[in-house]
């Protein structure tokens, strides 16, 4: 119970900042680490697929985000300096371990029900999967060529 | 029905995030925590009546969230590069000024 309670504060507390924070980064390392704190929440909730999806596609979110932050955001002329580099760097390897747990700790469950992501998804929603896949293609195909003409219109 | 007022804190902040701010990260960070609250709550049903179809249509729900983030954020680089604005303001005043013969059409009708 504690443990609910503590993940949904920390859940609403980082959402608040995600949004009011006026650095561009802070606020996107506040988002990813909501998202991050979701996917626990979906541990807790006996959802293991549901948690380690999340938290692949939360961190690959953060990482797109922070780039896409990096590049709209006027650049200073101070370098990045070693520290922080290696702080980042630390940073990403630490946000990588929960996978990692999450990934061994969804073999365990599966092996438990002897049910696989692959084989859920294949048996429940088997058209739905096979219609993603063409959204997510073309979405892709899209923003290609979305980023191709700006590029050679520029 | 704890999970369920939590979906509506964070679908509330993310309602509030989108109207009130102008710049299009922050917008897209709280359409981001709008469809996470949403997920949610496939994820809380489907726990909470111990079916896994839940999971499936959060997966499927979280793919078609990471599709709309890479076009929206493609079309924010695009409007960068070529505007060179971040603020949505901005944008809405780049809106052309009708014309004399639209102005009249307007009238007459």
């Amino acid at each position: 119970m504690w443990l609910e309670a503590v993940l949904a504060i920390g859940l609403v507390t980082s959402a608040v900042f995600a949004i009011y924070l006026k650095e561009t980064v802070a606020s996107v390392l506040s988002l990813s680490s909501m998202l991050v704190l979701l996917s626990l929440l979906y541990f807790s909730l006996n959802a293991p697929f549901a948690a380690i999806f999340q938290l692949a596609l939360g961190i690959g979110t953060a990482a797109v985000f922070l780039l896409a932050g990096d590049t709209l955001t006027k650049k200073s002329d101070a370098k990045i300096s070693l520290k922080k580099k290696v702080l980042g760097l630390i940073a990403s390897i630490l946000l990588s371990i929960p996978v990692i747990i999450g990934t061994e700790a969804t073999k365990t469950f599966t092996r438990s029900l002897n049910l696989s992501l692959s084989s859920a998804l294949w048996d429940l929603r088997a058209i739905d999967v096979l219609a993603q896949g063409l959204v997510v293609l073309t979405v892709a195909l899209g923003v290609v060529f979305l980023l191709k003409e700006e590029r050679r219109r520029s | 029905m704890d999970y369920i007022i939590l979906s509506v804190t964070i679908l509330g902040i993310g309602i509030v995030g989108l109207v009130t701010k102008n710049d299009l990260i922050k917008m897209l960070i709280a359409v981001e925590m709008i469809t996470a609250a949403a997920t949610m709550n496939f994820v809380v049903f489907g726990s909470l009546m111990e079916d896994s179809l839940g999971q499936a249509f959060s997966i499927l729900a979280l793919s078609v969230d990471a599709c709309v983030t890479a076009v929206a954020l493609a079309l924010a680089i695009a409007i960068y590069r070529k505007l060179k604005i971040r603020d949505v303001r901005d944008l809405s005043e780049l809106k052309e000024e009708p014309s004399e013969e639209a102005n009249q059409m307007v009238e007459e009708n």
